[in-house]
C-alpha cells in the first residue's frame, strides 16, 4: 500500500496552447500524508503541420514552430487522501520560418487539490476512485492573442476530473479519467475582432473543452519503474475554426488526439526519494492547433516534511 | 472525524467549482449599443446641401405624394394600421434593433463584412498564388480581399450613395411636408421617438436600397444576405409605424437611381486595374531602382510576386484635383544616418518593447479579419454621431466626407509606396523580428498614419470639441506601427503629413456645402 504511495508528477505536457497541470492530477497516485514531492519537468514540442480548422497544412512563413517549457512543480500529502498539487511553468516559443519574433516567460500558475474518494480491493486487484479540482491562471501578462506564439489562453481554468484506476496485484493497471474545463474570458489589447461576426471588446470568450485519458501500464522491479501508454482527446465545447491562412485567436475550437508513452524510475535504496521520468507524446489528429510531437523528462524528489509520530 | 472534515473541504471545493462555472460567461457586445434617439437637429434646410456626385437634390425627380386626406392615403394608413397593431417579438427585436438612424447599422454591416473578407489568399501548394477575381467571385479566394484600399474604397462610395440619398430625400421631405403617419392617424404610435422629420419620401428606404445595392456590389458573395438585412429593414419602417407604403416607394426610388450613379462611377475609378501584373510590377521596383537605389521586396515565402495594388495610387481621388501635388519627398537612403537614426530606434523598442508600446501597436493593428484602419475611424465616426445625437443626413455627411478623405489619403499613400517602392525594416535590418506582420506592399509612407491623419482632420472639423482626441489618435496611431517593428519613423510622421494634406481638400468641399 504504502508504496504505491511513491509516486508523481508527470507532465506529459501536451504541448496544447495551454498548459494544462490536469495532465499531473490525472495519475491516480497519492502523496501520503506530511510527504513533499518537488519536481521540474523539461518538455520540447515541436510542429511543422498545423490543422487550420480539420485541414493539416504546412505554412513557410512558420516552418517549425519550437515550444520549450521548464516547470517547476510541487505536491504535498495533506492527508494520505487528500492532495494539493502546484505548478509554475516557464515557457518559450519561437519558428524557424517568417519574421514574428517568438515570447518567453511564465505561463499559468496552477494548483489542484486531488481527493481519493473510494479505494478498495475487488477480485484480484484495487479499484481507486479520485476527484481532481484545477484552478489555473495566468502568472504573467503574456498575451493570449499573438498565436500562435503566444505562451497560453490567457484565461482562468477550472478544471473538475473524475478518475478511476483499477490496478492487478501484478503490477497492470488501466486508468481512465474525464474532465470538464471551464475556461473563461481572456483579455486582449485589441477591442474589435471577428469571430463569426463582429465582436467590440477587448473580451475573448476562450471555450470550455472536455478531456479525456485512457491509460494502460504496467509497474517493474518491485514498484520501482512505471511505464505507461496514453490516449488523450481534448475538445471544446465551442469555438470558431482558425480563417484560410490566417493566425489562430484564442476564441478557436481547438481540438487534439494525441497517443503518449511515459516511464518513470524511483530509486529505491541509494539517492531514495529520488526518481526521474521521461516521456514522448505524438498528436495525430486536431484541429486549429500544431501537430506537435513532444519529448520531455523530468527529476522528482520525495521527502517526509514532518515525521509522523 | 478527520475523513468527514476533509469531505466538507471537497464540497466546499466543488460549491466554489460550481459559482466559478457559472459566473463567468457574460454577454460580449457585438455592435454598438444606442437606441432610437431625439436628433440634436432635423437640418430642415438639408435638401439645399450641396451632394457629391448629384448635380443637385432635384436631380432624381420624385412624384408629388397624394394628400393625406386622399383615399389612396387613408388606405395606406389603414394597412399600416393593421401592421402596426400585430407587430411579433422578433419583429419588435427588428425595430429596436434598425432605430431611427439606421446609417449606423449600415455602417457596421460593412465594417463586418470587411473583416470577413480581409484575409490574404495563401499560397498553392506549388509555391504560386491565386488572386481573388471579380468576374469569378466565389473562387478560391473568394473575392473580394477587403485590405485597406478595398476597404477604404468601399466605405466612401458606401458612404456617398448614402448621403447623396439623402440630401436627395431631405429636399422632398421639406417640400411636400407629408406629416409622419401617426401625426396623421393617433391610432397609429411611431415606435420611434418622434423628431417631426416629413415622412414623404422614406430615408429609412433609401438607405436600405442604396447600402444594400453597393454593399452588393463590393460583396457580391453577399448579394443573400444582404438582400434580407434590406427587406427586414425596409418591412422594419412599417413595423415601427414610420412610414407608409408610398414613402417607402419614393425612398425606394431615389435609393435605386443614386446607386446607379455612384456605381458608375466606381466602375471607371480606376479600381479594376490596381492590382497589376508582375511585368508592371517589376517595371515600377526597377523605375524606383534606377531612380533612388533602392527597390522593396516581399519578404514572404514563398514569396509574392507582385505586391498589394500597385495602381492603387492611379484611382480616381474624390478631391484632391492631381494626387502627385501632395506626394512627399523621397525618405532617406538606406545606410544614410538619417537613415540609421530611424532603424536604430526599431531595433531599440524591439529590444525593450514596453508593455504600453506592444499594446499601442496591438490596438492600432488592425490586420487581417478585421475592419481595417479605414474601419477603426469609421468605428470612431459612429461613436461620436450617437454622442452628438445627428440624424441620419448629418451621420451620412460625416461618413461620406470622412471615407473621401480616408480614400484620398489612401491613394496619395499609394501613389508614394510605388513611386518610392521603399523595403520595410524586415528587408532593411539584417535578422530583424516583429510583433506585427509585415505587410504586402513598400514601406514610405504609412498608410496607418495617412489613413488615420485623414480620418482625424475631417473628424475634428465635424466635431471640434474632440478634435484633441482624434489628433493625439491619429498620431498614436502611426506611432503605433514603429512599435511593431513594421514602419521606419519617417514612414510614421510624412505619412501624417501626407493624409492631413489630403483631407484639406475633401474639408474645403464640406465647408462649402451648406450645412455649416
Amino acid at each position: 500500500m504504502r508504496k504505491i504511495i511513491l509516486i508523481i508528477i508527470i507532465c506529459v505536457v501536451s504541448g496544447a496552447t495551454k498548459t494544462v497541470l490536469a495532465q499531473t492530477t490525472t495519475d491516480a497516485l497519492l502523496m501520503s500524508k506530511h510527504e513533499l514531492c518537488i519536481a521540474v519537468v523539461y518538455d520540447h514540442g515541436t510542429w511543422d503541420h498545423y490543422w487550420e480548422g480539420a485541414n493539416l497544412r504546412v505554412n513557410d512563413n512558420i516552418g517549425t514552430f519550437t515550444r520549450t517549457m521548464a516547470m517547476p512543480m510541487l505536491a504535498y500529502g495533506i492527508t494520505d487522501k487528500l492532495n494539493v498539487l502546484a505548478s509554475l511553468p516557464y515557457i518559450a516559443t519561437k519558428s524557424s520560418g517568417g519574421q514574428l519574433v517568438g515570447v518567453a516567460g511564465f505561463q499559468d500558475f496552477n494548483v489542484a487539490l486531488k481527493y481519493e474518494i473510494f479505494n478498495r480491493e475487488i477480485g484480484k486487484g484495487k479499484l481507486s476512485l479520485q476527484g481532481v479540482g484545477v484552478f489555473g491562471t495566468p502568472a504573467s501578462n503574456y498575451l493570449s492573442d499573438y498565436m500562435p506564439y503566444s505562451l497560453g489562453l490567457g484565461t482562468t481554468e477550472f478544471t473538475l476530473r473524475g478518475m478511476a484506476e483499477y490496478k492487478l496485484d501484478n503490477g497492470f493497471y488501466i486508468r481512465s479519467s474525464y474532465a470538464y474545463i471551464k475556461r473563461g474570458e481572456t483579455e486582449v489589447e485589441r477591442d474589435y475582432y471577428y469571430n463569426n461576426g463582429s465582436y467590440y471588446t477587448t473580451l475573448m470568450d476562450v471555450p470550455d473543452a472536455t478531456n479525456f485519458y485512457g491509460t494502460i501500464g504496467k509497474w517493474f522491479f518491485n514498484y520501482a519503474l512505471r511505464v505507461e501508454a496514453t490516449y488523450q482527446s481534448m475538445n471544446c465545447l465551442s469555438g470558431d475554426d482558425i480563417r484560410a491562412y490566417n493566425s489562430p485567436q484564442p476564441t478557436n475550437k481547438f481540438e487534439y488526439e494525441q497517443v503518449s508513452f511515459f516511464a518513470q524510475y524511483f530509486f529505491k535504496t541509494q539517492l531514495k526519494g529520488l526518481g526521474l521520468l521521461g516521456y514522448y507524446s505524438k498528436m495525430f489528429d486536431g484541429r486549429n492547433m500544431g501537430e506537435f510531437a513532444n519529448i520531455g523528462g523530468g527529476v522528482t524528489y520525495q521527502f517526509k516534511v514532518i515525521n509522523a509520530q | 472525524m478527520i475523513m468527514k472534515r476533509y469531505s466538507i473541504v471537497l464540497y466546499i471545493f466543488l460549491l466554489v467549482a460550481c459559482v466559478i462555472f457559472y459566473s463567468c460567461d457574460s454577454e460580449l457586445p457585438i455592435r454598438a449599443n444606442y437606441a432610437a434617439y431625439t436628433f440634436s437637429g432635423i437640418d430642415e434646410n438639408g435638401g439645399n446641401w450641396k451632394p457629391i456626385l448629384l448635380t443637385s437634390s432635384n436631380q432624381i425627380v420624385i412624384d408629388e405624394p397624394a394628400d393625406v386626406n386622399s383615399a389612396s392615403y387613408k388606405e395606406e394608413l389603414e394597412a399600416l394600421k393593421s401592421i402596426t397593431a400585430n407587430v411579433s417579438s422578433a419583429q419588435r427585436d427588428a425595430i429596436n434593433y434598425w432605430t431611427n438612424n439606421p446609417i449606423l447599422r449600415w455602417n457596421e454591416i460593412a465594417l463586418e463584412l470587411a473583416a470577413k473578407y480581409n484575409l490574404i489568399p495563401g499560397p498553392n501548394p506549388d509555391g504560386t498564388y491565386t488572386l481573388p477575381n471579380a468576374a469569378n467571385p466565389a473562387g478560391p479566394p473568394p473575392f473580394p480581399f477587403a485590405h485597406p484600399p478595398y476597404t477604404c474604397r468601399m466605405l466612401a462610395y458606401l458612404s456617398v450613395a448614402q448621403f447623396d440619398g439623402l440630401v436627395t430625400a431631405w429636399n422632398y421631405k421639406f417640400n411636400y411636408n407629408r406629416p409622419a403617419p401617426s401625426s396623421v392617424d393617433s391610432n397609429i404610435t411611431s415606435a420611434y421617438i418622434s423628431n417631426n422629420i416629413p415622412s414623404y419620401p422614406s430615408d429609412g428606404a433609401v438607405i436600405a436600397v442604396v447600402s444594400r445595392d453597393i454593399l452588393i456590389a463590393m460583396f457580391p458573395l453577399e448579394k443573400d444576405y444582404l438582400e434580407a438585412r434590406a427587406t427586414e429593414h425596409l418591412a422594419s419602417l412599417q413595423w415601427s409605424g414610420t412610414n407608409v407604403t408610398s414613402d417607402i416607394e419614393a425612398g425606394k426610388f431615389i435609393g435605386t437611381e443614386v446607386k446607379k450613379i455612384v456605381l458608375a462611377r466606381a466602375a471607371t475609378d480606376g479600381m479594376k486595374n490596381a492590382q497589376t501584373s508582375k511585368a508592371k510590377s517589376d517595371s515600377m521596383a526597377n523605375a524606383a531602382y534606377e531612380r533612388f537605389g533602392w527597390r522593396w521586396e516581399n519578404q514572404e515565402t514563398p514569396q509574392r510576386p507582385v505586391g498589394l495594388t500597385p495602381l492603387f495610387g492611379k484611382v480616381k481621388p474624390w478631391s484632391v484635383p492631381d494626387i502627385t501635388l501632395i506626394r512627399p519627398v523621397a525618405p532617406p537612403t538606406p545606410g544614410s544616418p538619417e537613415f540609421e537614426k530611424d532603424a536604430q530606434e526599431l531595433k531599440d523598442v524591439a529590444k525593450k518593447l514596453t508593455n504600453e508600446q506592444r499594446k499601442i501597436a496591438n490596438w492600432w493593428s488592425d490586420g487581417l479579419s478585421t475592419y481595417t484602419p479605414p474601419g477603426h475611424w469609421n468605428r470612431f465616426a459612429k461613436e461620436f454621431i450617437i454622442k452628438y445625437k445627428f440624424n441620419p443626413l448629418r451621420s451620412a455627411r460625416t461618413f461620406a466626407y470622412m471615407n473621401m478623405a480616408i480614400m484620398d489619403a489612401g491613394i496619395s499613400c499609394w501613389d508614394a509606396k510605388y513611386y518610392y517602392n521603399y523595403p520595410r525594416p524586415i528587408q532593411t535590418i539584417p535578422g530583424f523580428k516583429t510583433i506585427l506582420g509585415t505587410p504586402n506592399f513598400p514601406a514610405y509612407t504609412s498608410g496607418h498614419s495617412t489613413f488615420s491623419a485623414a480620418a482625424a482632420e475631417v473628424l475634428s472639423y465635424i466635431f471640434p470639441a474632440e478634435a484633441t482626441q482624434c489628433q493625439a489618435w491619429a498620431k498614436e496611431a502611426a506611432e503605433s506601427r514603429i512599435y511593431g517593428g513594421i514602419h521606419y519613423r519617417f514612414d510614421a510622421d510624412v505619412g501624417n503629413t501626407q493624409g492631413k494634406a489630403a483631407a484639406q481638400y475633401t474639408i474645403n468641399i464640406a465647408k462649402a456645402d451648406g450645412a455649416d
